[in-house]
């Protein structure tokens, strides 16, 4: 057996005390791109079993985003009736938009919060590094959501949405999503696999979010205050971003007011933007760092 | 060859880890006291022992170069898991470090990635990810793979339809082909037939000759005599012996002594002395087959047997026995016992036996009571080396005579 290349060397010691935020996320970096084999085969095996004995098979990609869609409807079909307008393309364009990160959000965390202890027997025996297992189930997450994405954008003309040059920030809000998602689900699966009280939290978040989150409606609905209040949530503006960008035509760079009962209301300004950019790559930087010190001690506390 | 001497291999270099008795806070509720603790600076360092905790490992060290094979044994508890996690990286040593310079890889729990409803062809590629093999590698080794299995007529069934036994023929099959440099293995090889585990030996039996290093965790001691010319004793987590496996076996059952003893606490007859001899008269653990040894064992009695008799049982690791008798079954008759009475029983055996660890239990029978009363009182691990040529696991002491025959001479006569 002939080894050219140099000896890969190892070295298992206690941890430092301090906290070396850069150094720890390359070494993140590293760790998944050693291990970007394992990435992908795990994301398989999620896309794989999601679909294996399942009667309607890729068809519960799309099933979830037209429930979401439906109850939609619904709701703003009463907001309509009281108010004495119609219920036009326009909206149920918007919740078909806005019904597919939802879907994504809730399915990846759904999934990625549980993994570790899912996957107790990989923990406790064999090495790799930990963040592969909640990545590859928001990557197989991603591909049922891509399903649901491009029939939605396939539907969306037949509403009457005619794609503007504004559409292409779908891309950045997207990455912003999905950076976000994968901060929260490293963030919770670590927190579960050590207090086993947060797959509660996760639960109520995930069943009550849709309320606190503009799904069925939109933040101005709420008043000049009350749609700042709503933009805080860091999937608002990312939900918003896309309605306004692919159904409106919005150039997200640009303010946009829109006129209420009383004044006008702030409905789109670029600052959602920076704050959500911020929020998803510090967020993320901060829960990639913690899982990589706690990692560690997975297999003890598991 | 060529990766002899190319510096591959493990040091461990005084490596302690300590684990926390009972119930870690496990809700949130628990976690804001530990956070105030911590703040306020009461918390207890990493390298420290705190009210709860205890040492799973202390201060272990060793070094396993380039085509050497270190075997660790140790009884229940004794930290081998906790070492292998450590060394496997899992876990990290609260003191000391671990180098390891090579390719490391695993075998523990060949079965453990697998996904019940993936075809056995799925599961390995999933598998060979998890083993750190990329998806190019397990394709080009993938016919190789499938081949050392076993299992082509299954391939694309959902694995939840294998036995156990095809499981673990996959799953090794797997491991088998990851091309390690240096390599830790647990305990598999108590898995599958006869066949598939001469399979798994010859397999590890190859690899020093390739210049892995290789760690083998087991409690097997016939195993780890097979594969590795050095061993490790371990004992509530510190090295109790290191060096030729020969001596480790006799520190191993020592140490087995030690503890039988300390469990002799229980009410009903106690030992008071038990130890095997071979024919000179010395103490010995270690035995070849054939070899003629003495049992000599007391036991004092704690209440009245009216009627008392000593036995022996002998047993395999995989509890099934190989040889037992008493007393009155040799036509020694019975006594009768009174409380504090020691009660003296000397044996000679032949260890006629395959290779191999055998249990010697000293078995207290009283065959007034209805039905006649069993107790094990103390057991003893010996080994026994095979040292006649011959197969199963008993050696029937046999004279044979092979000739060709004289067909045509006896029917004339």
């Amino acid at each position: 057996m002939s080894n050219t290349r140099p000896v890969v060397v190892q070295v298992w010691s206690s941890s430092a005390n301090r906290i070396r935020v850069f150094a720890t996320l390359a070494e993140t970096w590293r760790d998944l791109i050693e291990y970007r084999h394992l990435l992908f085969q795990l994301a398989l095996r999620d896309v794989r079993i999601r679909y294996k004995q399942a009667v309607m098979g890729f068809a519960w990609a799309i099933f979830l985003p037209i429930l979401i869609v439906l109850s939609g409807i619904v709701v703003r079909y009463a907001m309509s009736y009281l108010s004495g307008t119609t219920l036009d393309t326009d909206i149920i364009a918007g919740l078909a938009i806005k019904s597919i990160p939802w879907a994504f959000f809730v399915g990846a965390i759904q999934f990625s919060s549980g993994v570790l202890i899912a996957n107790r027997n990989l923990v406790t025996k064999i090495y790799f590094p930990r963040e592969v297992l909640p990545t590859a189930s928001v990557l197989a997450q991603c591909f049922d959501s891509a399903i649901g994405g491009l029939a939605v954008l396939a539907v969306l003309p037949l509403l009457g949405v005619s794609y503007g040059w504004a559409a292409l920030w779908i891309f950045p809000l997207l990455a912003a999503l999905f950076l976000f998602t994968l901060g929260s689900s490293l963030l919770l699966s670590s927190a579960n696999l050590f207090f086993r009280d947060v797959k509660y939290i996760v639960r109520l978040l995930l069943t009550f979010g849709i309320f606190f989150t503009p799904v069925f409606f939109e933040p101005e609905m709420f008043g000049g205050t009350g749609a700042q209040l709503m933009m805080l949530n860091p999937l608002a503006p990312i939900l918003e971003g896309l309605r306004l960008a692919v159904v409106e035509g919005h150039d997200l760079s640009q303010t946009l007011m829109v006129t209420g009962t009383g004044a006008d209301i702030l409905a789109w300004s670029p600052w959602y933007l920076v704050y959500v950019f911020a929020l998803a790559v510090f967020g993320t930087a901060a829960a990639a760092v913690l899982f990589h010190r706690l990692e560690f001690l997975f297999a003890e506390y598991i | 060859m060529a990766t002899r001497g190319s510096g591959t291999g493990i040091v461990a270099d005084q490596v302690w880890k300590k684990f926390h008795r009972g119930e870690v806070h496990d809700s949130l509720r628990d976690l804001i006291p530990a956070v105030a603790r911590r703040m306020t600076g009461r918390a207890v360092k990493r390298d420290e022992l705190g009210s709860d905790d205890f040492w799973s490992v202390r201060d272990v060290s060793f070094r396993v170069e380039a085509g050497e094979a270190l075997g660790i044994i140790g009884p229940n508890g004794a930290g081998k898991s906790t070492t292998l996690r450590i060394l496997t990286g899992i876990m990290r040593p609260d003191r000391g470090s671990v180098q390891i310079r090579g390719r490391l890889r695993a075998l523990i729990e060949v079965a453990a990635g697998f996904h019940p409803d993936l075809t056995g062809r799925e599961n390995i590629f999933l598998n060979g990810a998890i083993l750190g093999m990329a998806t190019g590698e397990v394709s080009r080794k993938l016919d190789r793979i499938v081949d050392f299995s076993g299992v082509e007529a299954f391939l694309d069934t959902p694995v939840k339809r294998y036995s156990s036994g095809m499981m673990a023929r996959l799953g090794f099959s797997v491991a088998a082909h990851m091309d390690p440099q240096v390599l830790l293995v647990d305990e598999i090889l108590s898995v599958g037939d006869m066949a598939f585990q001469k399979k798994c030996f010859s397999y590890m039996e190859g690899l020093s000759e390739q210049g892995v290093a290789v760690v083998f965790v087991s409690h097997n001691m016939s195993a780890i005599a097979r594969l590795c010319p050095n061993t490790m004793v371990l004992h509530q987590g510190a090295v109790r012996f290191l060096g030729s496996t020969d001596e480790a076996q006799q520190a191993y059952y020592s140490l087995l002594d030690e503890k039988a003893a300390d469990a002799q606490q229980a009410p009903g007859p106690s030992l008071e002395s038990f130890e095997i001899r071979d024919a000179e008269g010395v103490p010995k653990r270690v035995f070849r087959s054939g070899e003629r040894c003495t049992v000599r064992t007391s036991v004092r009695v704690d209440r009245r047997y009216q009627e008392f008799s000593l036995g022996l049982s002998l047993a395999m690791p995989s509890g099934d026995e190989s040889f037992h008798t008493t007393s009155r079954r040799l036509n020694e008759p019975t006594i009768d016992a009174q409380a504090g009475d020691v009660i003296e029983l000397t044996a000679e055996l032949t260890l006629n036996l395959a290779g191999g660890s055998q249990t010697v239990w000293v078995q207290c029978h009283d065959y007034a009571g209805s039905p006649s009363e069993v107790r094990r009182v103390a057991a003893m691990e010996i080994h026994v080396q095979k040292s006649l040529d011959f197969g199963g696991i008993a050696y029937l002491d046999p004279s044979v005579q092979l000739r060709k025959a004289d067909s045509g001479a006896g029917a004339t006569d």
